[in-house]
């Protein structure tokens, strides 16, 4: 069962949030911000999270809280923003009217280019260096929804509750990692490869690390046949993996 | 001086069947092996320097389908009591494959087994058999369900009390929150918290099912503080709660009377199963007499429980264990071991930590805070013949020799020094 809450810290901090990281890795996602006045747009869900995106030269930023934005997206309910993710709801800004210019065609061009590299088509795949930024994008969204769904889901918490605190590193063999990091059963997730960790999971190769998001293999059974390498404090990857088992059924 | 006492160097193995084994049964079973036995659960880390099946056994040793032999301190996590086919209780068991084993009218040594478990069990008047620990478990709690009328159980954090639903975790795969719905969880050896529990659900608690100390995995085990036990089943008794123990691992590795016997105190009702009866299938849990009658209404049951083969295998066990004082040859055994690790361990910079009781000893390397190093350090051992595990208490047998012992530490050794290499930074 999905609970609508956990799913939009998800699509917020986790789908949104990689805009940032896609802005950074595609060339394509930071020309269409270029030549453009720094904008801020808010995201505000009621009874749900709240941040906002800046975008400036090139680039975006996200913070949390939307105080300080051009543009206000008020959402009535998490259900109600969901749908701008998944593309039932349109979006009526509260303020900013004037920037709904980039609103409707630089900030829909990059959400769309996101789509793109969280659902590639085979196609798009059979090109490395996309394969490459596809497989990046897709594990910071996990990582961070990781942290979501252990902060807000009844079960995750559960999970959360069982995990002592520490760094546990997520990776791809040769590739890009992220830090989970674990205080007080509350998980924060940081898009970088952690200087140390209490506990490693690493995927050994980009095609594992896709199946086990897209929950097509299990944790366990890609153990067995060295798919997955496992080093160090046990109990945290064990409850980390009960966590990722219910991302893989918010992220289907 | 014996030749294992001078060998200080032990080649790694390979385990090339093991692989190709594993990647067959891949194919047809989940996860190759599933559970406890399984890389997964099992902590085989890294996979490829653990062996994935058996060859065969005998006494303290297995050997792999590399041919490898490891000296076993996991012991197929418990049931290996005696020594891998022990004569007495295989003889025994042959004997009874004789005269039959899965009849449709019980074979009469079901009742020699109970009476000879009554006997032995401080707490138990009757013996209700099974096949699993998970089966024992579930009993107990069905009983103390069926007797009180009320349905919430308490837990101690870090439980194991088996596979059922009901016993597992509200994250575990395939679990409902309905099916542990009725669980109430608190600290082990945590009086205060265990009394609130108990005053916040009152009249709605059917039982405690609890380990008789806390041997969870991934930490330090842990005794029970003087007078807990006693306060507990005071609390108990008080609110006509029942105390099951589940005595799965730890049965008659501490005390052939049970564990609440070890601890000074009496259980309602006490699960069995591990070393019952050296490796032949069954389990059971036995009970005060004023629930038999609860028992006795149950619907529950299995086309194997009363096999009789079992019951054979468990006379012939426990008589041994008797007459050997397994207790105190486990007590001597571990102590030896784990001191000769310690040693071993001091000598090669590492601080390891040895818990729980000698005769199934729990080791945690602590020179870091991540399990690193020791995951590291098992890996060493188990891939130079010396089974260990990194996670799991371990079991002590009775077929274990001293001679074993200082090979095992030998071995021990010359991993220290391997692990060393990997891990400068230890100096």
């Amino acid at each position: 069962m999905i609970d609508q809450k956990t799913l939009a810290y998800i699509n917020l901090y986790g789908i949104l949030g990689a805009l940032e990281n896609l802005c950074e890795l595609v060339p394509e996602a930071g020309e269409l911000l270029t030549n453009k006045k720094p904008l801020t747009i808010g995201f505000d869900v009621k009874g749900g999270p709240a941040a906002s995106i800046t975008f400036y030269n090139g680039r975006c930023k996200m913070t949390d809280g939307c105080g300080k934005c051009d543009v206000k997206l008020p959402f009535g309910s998490p259900e109600k923003f969901n749908g701008l993710i998944d593309g039932t709801t349109t979006p009526i800004p509260s303020k900013g009217y004037l920037h709904i210019g980039f609103l409707l065609k630089s900030f829909t061009a990059l959400t769309d280019l996101l789509s793109k590299y969280l659902q590639p088509s085979e196609e798009d795949l059979k090109d490395p260096d996309f394969f490459n930024i596809s497989t990046t994008l897709t594990l910071y969204v996990v990582g961070v929804a990781l942290a979501q769904v252990a902060n807000q889901d009844e079960i995750g918490k559960f999970s959360a509750s069982n995990t002592p605190d520490g760094s546990v590193m997520l990776d791809i063999k040769g590739g890009p990692a992220v830090e989970l990091v674990i205080k007080n059963h509350h998980f924060i997730c940081l898009k970088k490869r952690p200087e140390k960790y209490r506990a490693s999971m690493t995927f050994v190769d980009v095609e594992t690390a896709n199946a086990l998001f897209n929950g097509t293999i299990n944790a366990l059974a890609a153990l067995g046949v060295g798919k997955v390498e496992m080093h160090g404090m046990s109990n945290m990857l064990d409850n980390v993996n009960r966590i990722l088992d219910r991302v893989s059924l918010y992220l289907a | 001086m014996s030749k294992a006492k001078e060998k200080t160097e032990y080649p790694c193995y390979t385990t090339t069947k093991s692989d190709e084994w594993y990647a067959r049964a891949a194919e047809v079973i989940p996860a190759g092996v599933y559970g406890h036995l399984g890389p997964a659960e099992g902590q085989f880390i890294p996979v490829n320097r653990w062996p994935r099946f058996s060859d065969r056994a005998k006494g303290s040793y297995f050997w792999d389908v590399d041919g490898n032999r490891y000296i076993d301190y996991m012991c197929a996590y418990g049931p290996n009591v005696l020594g891998y086919g022990d004569p007495d209780v295989d003889a025994a068991a042959i004997k009874q494959i004789e005269l039959g084993n899965c009849t449709t009218s019980p074979n009469k040594i079901m009742v020699e087994c109970a009476e000879l478990l009554v006997d032995t069990v401080a707490s138990a008047d009757w013996a209700f058999f099974c096949k699993n620990g998970n089966d024992a478990t579930q009993g107990a709690i069905l009983t103390a369900r069926a007797h009180t009328h009320r349905k919430k159980l308490i837990f101690f954090k870090g439980f194991y009390h088996g596979v059922s639903p009901t016993v597992q975790k509200i994250d575990y795969p395939g679990v409902t929150p309905e099916d542990v719905a009725n669980n109430l969880y608190t600290a082990w050896d945590d009086i205060e918290g265990f009394k609130r529990i108990v005053e916040e659900n009152k009249g709605e608690i059917a039982a405690l099912i609890a380990q008789p100390y806390d041997h969870g995995n991934f930490y330090d085990n842990k005794f029970p503080a003087e007078g807990f036990w006693q306060e507990v089943r005071k609390i108990c008794t008080e609110n006509e709660i029942l105390i099951i123990v589940d005595d799965v691992r730890t049965g008659f590795r501490l005390d052939l009377a049970g564990s609440d016997h070890y601890f000074g105190f009496e259980a309602d009702l006490i699960c069995f199963c591990k070393a019952l009866a050296n490796g032949y299938n069954m389990s059971a849990f036995c009970g005060k007499e004023f629930l038999k009658g609860a028992a006795s209404g149950l619907s529950y049951t299995g086309s194997y429980w009363m096999s009789a083969v079992p019951f054979a295998a468990c006379i012939a066990c426990i008589n041994k264990m008797k007459e050997i004082n397994a207790p105190a040859l486990f007590k001597e055994l571990g102590t030896e071991f784990t001191e000769g690790l310690k040693a071993a361990a001091a000598e090669n910079g590492f601080d390891l930590v040895v818990s729980g009781a000698p005769s199934l000893f729990y080791l945690r390397i602590a020179n870091d805070d991540s399990l690193m190093i020791h995951q590291d350090w098992i890996a060493e051992c188990v891939n130079r013949g010396l089974f260990l595990a990194s996670h799991h208490n371990h079991f002590i047998n009775a077929s274990l020799t001293h001679d074993d012992i200082k090979e095992s530490i030998a071995i021990a050794e010359d991993a220290f020094r391997a692990t060393r290499k990997l891990h400068p930074e230890i100096g």
